[in-house]
């Protein structure tokens, strides 16, 4: 049986974001929606200061709070061990969002056309610089860029799972890339990390790369005290836990 | 129904109970409910109908053009990845990478001809047009200015991109007068570098061999070199890193550098020259001189007279021959030239241009420059003493079979050579590096990739100072004998063109992918100059403010849906090239911009024939027989590429990059690599430690009357004053600087919602203990007010702070990517720093290069 996890190394992370926008747009995710997240804090006083930057995907717990918390069972933990939203289960009550540690969870209060930046379903920039019919840019999808194969079923379980902002008043949250997964494909954040802070894989392989990454370097996960077993490994050096301040803002 | 789900329970729900949805609008809910009755795409039962296929494409944002696999289902991108085949990218992008997608479908894009109605200077108002239309109105007035006098057509263009097509073939064949933009980037640096060892380039370490990097002024993890995108500098930064690389940041302010420098010594703005000259001075005095490169291949042992020019006979220069105690020409067999001590020869006393250097800096001690700089004199002792100990001075390695000298010590920098004594603090960088014989030694000091020469070497030596009239840039002029062509001094120069021996005014403006309002420094006399024009025509994706404001036919332009090229893999080890090619038509209305040219130059009359444009492509894309093209047959893009790509020795033509990524790759041998294995070694050029036409230069602006604070720089070694900002009142008590992120990168990407969503803000990053003592709040709105040394003008403007600890509490910083106020999806995001910098005396180099920085005061707003 394949177990994901994934790995991600403190001491290579450049803060780029690069991982954020690449899972963005895999995912289609919307407006302040970031399924993949890297923080970016500064601790110390001049000149003694010290930067560091952390990249947050979803922590796919073993014992994850979420799925114990889900009244519907749209929650769930996969066969791979990715923890999954089946979209078309969720009644949109926010509990895992309330029980997850880690703050993953992202719920869509809009309509898929206003999720997104351009209002592609409205037309409201039809008239200007030029005329053209703005919502048959793409047959009519939206995003433009979204990928139909993410409305397929997917994961052994043949669920629908894959992507983002699929309708308003569900949650969603990193699914670990499933419709690149299922593929053998990386995660869009590993496949992409122009530094390669990431490694992905099975850690039921003893000779996959991650297997032996971990079995080479000591790590740590995030929040252990609670229990979850998460399966995100961090290497390198953790983020200060006291006088950190956020470097630069995001519209969230 | 097998399987009741909550869109279909709420749909069979929602049927019975619209009353049940209106009270939930009066309670205060939306639509949030009913909308669920609408999923995203129906869901046809059974799998949707999908074609996929891969295209390969490059990036059109940055400056490297990474290769990039666009997924394309049912003829839509749906994706951009990385392509691995291209050395530069290895299969990776960066956000503006990843997030130029949604440029496809921006609807705030141009998506047709345009025609202003309206008067200028203010929002256009505008007009659809034909594409015939269009450009009949732009092709006549080009037409009707070039029989006037072609020096009255302008051309500017953005970052390059395909330069065989627009700056090598169009300038020429329309004679139009080219204006740069490398006086706001990093030009200062070029010059320098060219002037003093003849690369093309600004700083750049040999990241696979370097074991200690002194990173200047740059923001080393998020921005990339000057050669290289961000994503494969760092790429061997990491490397070098992995391999216990030693990084020492010389910056006001920390920046992305953070986790990744060792040591960080916040300089203040401004001081850099000063802390070069310094390190020069520990360097001498703890004898870290690679004794023997400086007599072989630079000017050090050439004899300086006492009037300061070298001593010639039968026009060659002369050393001190240690075996002979006589003066020999440089070149004469077995000569060991001296380096220091005084000569006399005949009634002369001359001494090795080394041992005036050595004078020279003898001021410049650690603890003088203490002040100047704000370090303490044992940091910048300390890093002479490990610069010193790092270069392995005398040390060889073997690499390949060829024996080359080992000095693992480098140097990073790019935009901050845009600085009032910006040229000369790069050249006494590179000297520096000079004396340690890392100059494009193995780990040591690379400019330039393309692992030749440049012409600028002879040429910046050799400048002719005119006296007036001059061109609208002042070229070979006795204010800039040396000129990176900087547009708001063009700006500055058309207020009072008399006054600066300009004889006309240009009359018909073409812009290309460029937004000058936004990009250059002082905004005020910038719109001024756009003003003076009769006709402007833009050719961009995007309204521009400056099209906006100024243009009277805004053309629509592709971004990545053409094709475009040919560009260089080049990244320091390995090269090829690769090309963009059209995932997708061009959308909406829009064109490849080498098809617009190509109509453009047919309709104005200068495609055919010799001497035009067709001709000038059939030289700058170098094509050889049969391959060039017919000067009387119109030729379209792709038919272009595929015989360019037939010429350059690639069978398939353009359909190898249509299906593969680069062609003729290859690794650079090792002696072609390092320039000491060349053969004559670094091109048989003497590096110039000693810059004799400077001072040429300074005195020959003196007899023509140039004022003395254009001509006060020009002096052969690199000597220290204050910047003029530093003379502004001491209530301007805080140094603005500029800074730039990985996230944007000029016009490309300021309007891309997705990147703006990752940095939403501008801020001015200041230091916390800074802000607290005026009072000043993490994110309070206050204003900035930047004052003119020289001219007393103050500036104003109003932006949000953000603390910052990393930042020397005498400098605060804004970035450049934000200011815009025209694209509805960059409005009110806080103001451009190019409001408050100065062009003109005193905030323009001795290159005629932009000086971003400026004293200010803040005060809550």
């Amino acid at each position: 049986m394949v177990k994901y996890a994934m790995a991600i190394d403190l001491d290579r992370c450049m803060g780029c974001r690069a991982c954020m926008e690449a899972c963005k747009i895999e995912n289609n995710t919307g407006r302040n929606i970031f399924w993949m997240f890297v923080f970016k804090q500064e601790s110390g006083e001049y000149p003694n200061t010290t930067t560091n930057y952390m990249p947050r995907p979803c922590m796919h717990c073993d014992n994850a709070p979420c799925v114990k918390v889900c009244p519907v069972g749209a929650r769930f933990k996969s066969e791979t061990g990715a923890v999954l939203t089946d979209f078309d289960r969720c009644v949109g009550c926010r509990y895992c969002e309330v029980s997850c540690p880690y703050g993953v969870n992202y719920f869509n209060w809009r309509e898929p056309a206003d999720n997104q930046y351009y209002h592609w379903g409205k037309g409201e920039a039809e008239g200007k610089y030029g005329t053209a019919d703005i919502r048959t840019l793409a047959n009519g999808s939206i995003s433009p860029y979204r990928n139909p194969t993410l409305d397929e079923p997917h994961g052994a379980e043949k669920r629908t799972v894959a992507g983002g902002g699929h309708y308003v008043g569900v949650i969603e949250k990193c699914t670990f890339c499933v419709q690149r997964t299922d593929k053998g494909l990386d995660p869009a954040c590993v496949a992409n990390c122009p530094v390669s802070v990431y490694t992905f894989g099975d850690l039921d392989d003893p000779n996959s790369s991650i297997s032996k990454l971990l079995a080479s370097r000591s790590s740590f996960r995030l929040l252990e005290e609670t229990n979850t077993h998460p399966r995100v490994y961090y290497l390198g050096t953790p983020m200060p836990l006291e006088h950190r301040k956020h470097l630069e803002n995001i519209s969230v | 129904m097998a399987q009741l789900t909550r869109r279909s329970f709420v749909k069979t729900a929602g049927a019975v109970t619209v009353v049940g949805a209106a009270s939930l609008k009066l309670l205060g809910a939306d639509d949030l409910f009913i909308e669920t009755l609408k999923p995203v795409l129906p869901r046809a039962s059974g799998k949707p109908e999908i074609t996929e296929e891969i295209v390969h494409t490059t990036c059109w944002i940055g400056k490297q053009d990474c290769s990039i696999l666009a997924h394309v289902v049912n003829g839509r991108v749906v994706k951009l990845e990385g392509d691995p085949d291209n050395p530069r990218n290895k299969g990776r992008l960066c956000p503006k990478g990843q997030a130029q997608i949604i440029s496809f479908y921006d609807p705030y894009r141009v998506k047709a001809p345009l025609r202003r109605v309206n008067g200028k200077g203010v929002p256009g108002e505008w007009v659809e047009t034909s594409w015939d239309e269009a450009l009949t109105l732009v092709s006549d007035k080009v037409k009707e200015v070039r029989a006037k006098d072609k020096r009255l057509l302008v051309w500017q263009k953005g970052r390059s991109k395909a330069e065989p097509f627009y700056d090598n073939a169009f300038v020429p064949a329309s004679g139009a007068t080219k204006l740069h933009h490398g006086a706001f980037c990093s030009d200062a640096g070029y010059r320098a570098n060219e002037y003093t060892i003849g690369f093309n380039g600004v700083l750049h370490p040999d990241f696979n061999h370097c074991k200690y990097l002194l990173n200047w002024g740059w923001n080393i993890v998020n921005a990339g070199g000057n050669k290289l995108c961000w994503i494969t500098f760092n790429q061997q930064l990491l490397d070098a890193r992995g391999r216990g690389m030693k990084v020492v940041t010389l910056d006001p302010w920390k920046r992305g550098a953070g986790p990744h420098t060792d040591e960080w010594l916040p300089n203040k703005p401004g001081s850099d020259l000063a802390f070069f000259l310094t390190l020069s001075n520990v360097l001498i005095e703890r004898g870290y001189v690679d004794v023997d490169y400086l007599k072989k291949y630079t000017n050090s042992p050439y004899l300086i007279k006492s009037d300061g020019y070298l001593l010639k006979v039968d026009g060659k220069e002369q050393v001190w021959d240690t075996v002979s105690s006589s003066a020999k020409p440089f070149d004469a067999a077995g000569v060991n030239p001296a380096l220091e001590g005084e000569y006399s020869v005949g009634n002369e006393k001359v001494k090795p241009a080394f041992q005036a250097f050595k004078e020279h800096i003898a001021q410049y001690t650690p603890e003088w420059a203490e002040d100047i700089c704000g370090l303490p004199a044992e940091r910048i002792r300390k890093v002479g003493e490990e610069l010193g100990q790092n270069a392995m001075i005398g040390s060889k390695i073997v690499l390949d079979g060829v024996e080359l000298p080992y000095r693992p010590v480098g140097i990073a920098a790019y935009h901050v050579t845009q600085q009032e004594l910006g040229f000369q603090a790069c050249r006494a960088a590179i000297m520096a590096f000079m004396l340690l014989g890392a100059i494009e030694a193995v780990g040591g000091l690379r400019s330039d990739f393309g692992r030749k020469t440049h012409g600028n070497f002879k040429s910046l030596d050799e400048v002719q100072i005119k006296d007036p009239p001059y061109n609208i840039w002042l070229q070979n002029s006795k204010y800039f004998p040396i000129n990176s062509n900087n547009s708001s001094l063009v700006a500055r120069v058309s207020q009072d063109p008399g006054k600066y021996g300009v004889d006309y005014t240009p009359e018909v403006l073409m812009i290309h992918m460029s937004n000058p309002l936004l990009s250059f420094a002082d905004q005020k006399a910038l719109m001024e100059w756009l003003g003076k024009f009769k006709f402007t025509v833009v050719i961009d994706p995007w309204m521009s403010e400056t099209a906006d404001y100024y243009a009277d036919v805004v053309l629509p332009a592709a971004t990545i849906e053409k094709y475009e090229g040919p560009s260089s893999v080049n990244d320091g080890y390995n090269d090829g090239s690769v090309i963009r090619t059209p995932p997708m038509r061009p959308q909406f209305q829009s064109r490849a911009d080498i098809d617009i040219y190509i109509d453009l130059c047919e309709r104005a009359g200068f495609l055919y024939g010799k001497d035009g444009y067709i001709d000038k492509l059939n030289g700058s894309l170098g094509l050889k027989d049969p391959y060039k093209m017919d000067l009387d047959k119109k030729p379209d893009a792709r038919d272009i590429f595929d015989r360019w790509a037939k010429s350059s020795g690639i069978g398939e033509g353009v359909k190898y990059f249509e299906n593969k990524t680069v062609a003729n790759p290859k690794k650079f041998a090792i002696k072609d690599l390092y320039a000491p294995a060349w053969n004559p070694p670094y091109g048989g050029l003497r590096h110039r430690l000693y810059g004799e036409s400077l001072k040429r230069y300074g005195e020959v602006m003196k007899e023509k009357g140039t004022p003395e604070n254009f001509r006060r720089d020009y002096t052969p070694f690199p000597t220290w004053r204050s910047p003029t900002m530093d003379s502004s009142p001491s209530e301007y008590d805080l140094y603005l600087i500029s800074h730039k992120k990985i996230m944007f990168k000029q016009s490309r990407s300021t309007s891309n919602p997705l990147l703006k969503e990752l940095e939403p803000n501008q801020y001015l990053e200041m230091n916390p203990k800074a802000a607290e003592a005026r009072g000043i709040n993490d994110g309070d709105e206050i204003v900035v007010e930047s004052q003119n040394a020289i001219t007393k003008e103050t500036r104003q403007v109003k932006v949000k702070v953000q603390y910052a600890e990393g930042i020397r509490p005498d400098t605060v910083s804004m970035s450049h990517h934000y200011g815009h106020w025209v694209n509805p999806n960059v409005k009110e995001v806080g103001p451009a720093p190019n409001t408050l910098f100065f062009s003109g005396e005193g905030y323009v180099q001795m290159t005629a290069d932009q000086s971003f920085q400026v004293k200010v005061r803040v005060t809550k707003a």
